[in-house]
């Protein structure tokens, strides 16, 4: 039921509208309906008043034709007349027909002490022989048990109205009266209204529909693939609402695209301004005598240095300057390994089959840096390898050292946060190392995922798009 | 003591400078220093200087635009101190005629190794070296790009070096068909690393080996001489 559901505004809207319409169309066909109905009554139980007069009439006739001795034989007619109404108690009573009767009777001067009216769908044997209007044997061969209404063809039988008066000082006259179903052929309007007031509303509404959702749907890309520092403005379009939502949209991408300008001026400032003291710094150490205290020096200025670079280098990401560069990869991690080898230490990579990517190869670099630099720091050997898994190129990097606890390992990905608990300088980077490497991997379209090794260690992988 | 070799040193930051310039003065150097770029043409006009350090960032007129009037006017060395490290600076700062960049913080020590380094160039006559403006050469169906400092090969994709591998590669290339041995190639090349010694030559030949030979135990391109040099095999086309 649910995946019936449309997801889209329009499609909502379109439903919505078109399950209102359906049940508007039922409740009107339902009215009319039963309009029809009342008006056959109406018209059945008219026939009944006139019949039920014109044989009262015709009966005075019979009587003065008696006494002139003209009597004709007397036609058991279709008037009953009995001494209990035909309208026994247990059936339904018409008020509303009994007081149109009453009045019709009124206006023709023929006064009756009560009249009672029923419709009934089939009739009593006793009154079988009282009816007009009915075609012949048809009431009797079709009830109307049928589905009323719904298959009858216009002039069919669809029950009876029976009119009971009693005469002021005489028996009681009933007459039944056939009602003719003229009631509309419910399915078929209902359908072909339905579908008409459908042609005539949905239509402009899916128009109108697409005019509110498009703009929408740019709208929803233009946020999804923002940009910080894109100039160009969605174009207002739509209704005033939708207008009044992309220009809203705008103003407040200009205000973000502002916000991380002034961001980027301020780290670029605190860059430049902390390093120049921090330059300043590495000269003065220089003329430490104690070349112990000189070498931690320096080595501290270094991590100061490497800190920075690290939070520039995330905060600048995505907005580098350096294009990209169809680059043998294999190249690439051997220049980033002889970097560690050259430090002392044990990081292995044989070189395999040329792999290229496209990507900004300082930025690869770093990245790869960082994991190595990790591994080196977890554990005693780093192992490098490559691997094409579809088109993506997996760098792994394998280390032996102790691995992370599964549930610890996303967490590893956020800033300032190292394996070790405490936050000794001795044992590691600024902590920004994963978190500027998994940046770095995803905006190349690739990622960086940790993964604990069967055999003990840690298994790092940079994956990127293949060239 | 007059052949001391004369320095200028061109920063706004008092704090870095001072320093700096005692550092300089210690390690036997004459330093001049300017607080900015009006200040630094007039001491260019009274003195004449061996080499000059100038940092990029400065108030009023900038380092970049000194660095053009004196690569215009005069040949003395221009190395860049700079705090940033966006690569593209500092392919500005080459194309510009700097013979060096230097980033803050830096090892002082470093500087005074790449000073060096550009000096021996310069007395060697060899000056200006190759290292500047968008040059590039093709062998062995390779290219070397000065620009961005990139090794493409036939396909056209970037086979990563270090620094000291390109410069390696590139004294190599530029001085193609002549035997260089190892001090030569140390001559030429070292400064990147202070500490650099014979063996570190064969180890970064090595592993550029390794980078461009098809088969790097029978090297093509980079070939060892017998009685301990190098030398690059085939034809260079310098673009």
């Amino acid at each position: 039921m649910k995946h019936l559901w449309p997801k889209s505004l329009v499609g909502q809207l379109l439903l919505v509208v078109a399950l209102m319409l359906l049940l508007a169309q039922g409740i009107n066909s339902f009215l009319l309906y039963r309009g029809a109905q009342t008006q056959n009554l109406v018209e059945a139980s008219t026939s009944a008043v006139s019949r039920i007069a014109f044989g009262l009439d015709r009966q005075d006739n019979d009587r003065s034709a008696q006494r002139r001795g003209t009597a004709r034989t007397r036609r058991m007619g279709q008037i009953r007349y009995s001494s209990d109404s035909a309208v026994t108690a247990d059936m339904p009573r018409l008020p509303e027909l009994e007081t149109r009767a009453g009045q019709a009777f009124a206006n023709m001067g023929i006064g009756f002490s009560e009249i009672r009216v029923t419709s009934l769908s089939n009739l009593t044997p006793e009154m079988a022989h009282h009816v007009i209007g009915a075609n012949r044997g048809q009431w009797r061969d079709n009830p109307i048990n049928r589905s009323m209404g719904v298959r009858t063809s216009p002039d069919e039988t669809t029950g009876f109205v029976i009119i009971s008066a009693k005469q002021v000082d005489g028996p009681w006259v009933s007459i039944a009266s056939a009602v003719r179903g003229r009631t509309p052929v419910l399915v078929r309007t209902l359908l072909l209204q339905t579908i008409t007031i459908y042609l005539l509303m949905l239509i402009p509404l899916i128009i109108f529909g697409r005019y509110i959702s498009r703009p929408l749907k740019s709208l929803t890309a233009r946020a999804r693939f923002f940009q910080p520092g894109e100039t160009e403005m969605l174009e207002e379009q739509g209704p005033p609402d939708t207008r009044e939502l992309i220009r809203a949209f705008n103003d407040m991408s200009g205000r973000v695209s502002r916000m991380i300008n002034e961001k980027d001026v301020m780290l670029g400032a605190i860059g430049h301004d902390l390093r120049t003291p921090l330059a300043a710094l590495r000269v003065r150490v220089e003329s430490v005598e104690d070349d112990e205290d000189r070498e931690r020096m320096i080595a501290g200025i270094e991590d100061i240095d490497n800190m920075l670079d690290d939070i520039l280098s995330l905060a600048r990401l995505g907005r580098s300057s350096e294009q990209t560069d169809i680059v043998d990869i294999r190249s690439l991690i051997e220049t980033v390994v002889d970097e560690f080898t050259d430090l002392g230490n044990d990081v292995r990579y044989q070189r395999g089959e040329k792999q290229i990517a496209n990507i900004r190869e300082t930025l690869v670099r770093r990245a790869l840096r960082n994991l190595i630099g990790n591994a080196t720091l977890y554990g005693e050997v780093a192992d490098i390898s490559v691997e094409k898994s579809g088109d993506m190129l997996m760098i792994n990097v394998d280390d032996d050292g102790p691995g992370i606890p599964d549930e610890k390992i996303e967490a590893m990905f956020e800033p300032f946060l190292r394996g070790e608990a405490s936050r000794n300088r001795a044992t590691g980077g600024s902590g920004l190392g994963l978190t500027l490497a998994r940046a770095i991997a995803r905006e190349h379209g690739g990622d960086i995922i940790l993964k604990n090794r069967e055999n003990g260690g840690l298994r790092a992988t940079l994956s990127l798009p293949v060239g | 003591m007059t052949n001391k070799i004369h320095i200028l040193l061109v920063d706004d930051e008092a704090s870095l400078r001072e320093p700096l310039a005692e550092y300089l003065i210690k390690q036997g150097y004459k330093v001049q220093q300017a607080s900015d770029a009006s200040v630094a043409r007039s001491l260019l006009n009274a003195y004449d200087f061996d080499i000059i350090l100038l940092d990029i960032m400065m108030p009023g007129e900038d380092g970049l635009s000194l660095c053009r009037f004196v690569t215009d006017k005069t040949s003395i060395p221009v190395i860049f101190i700079s705090a940033k490290t966006e690569e593209t600076e500092r392919i500005i700062g080459l194309e510009l005629g700097a013979d060096d960049y230097i980033t803050k913080p830096f090892s002082p020590r470093e500087l005074v190794a790449r000073i060096k380094v550009i000096l021996r160039r310069m007395e060697k006559g060899s000056a200006k070296q190759v290292d500047t403006a968008g040059g590039a050469y093709q062998f062995s169906g390779w290219t070397l790009k000065c620009d961005k400092r990139s090794l493409i090969d036939a396909e056209g994709v970037s086979v990563s070096l270090s620094t000291g591998e390109y410069h390696m590669l590139l004294a190599l290339v530029s001085r193609a068909g002549k035997v260089l041995n190892r001090d030569q190639l140390l001559d030429i090349t070292q400064g990147r690393e202070a500490h650099a010694f014979d063996r570190a030559v064969d180890n970064q030949i090595s592993r550029l080996r390794r980078k461009i030979e098809a088969d790097p135990k029978n090297p093509e391109i980079i070939k060892t001489v017998w009685g301990g040099g190098y030398v690059l095999a085939g034809e260079v086309k310098s673009l």
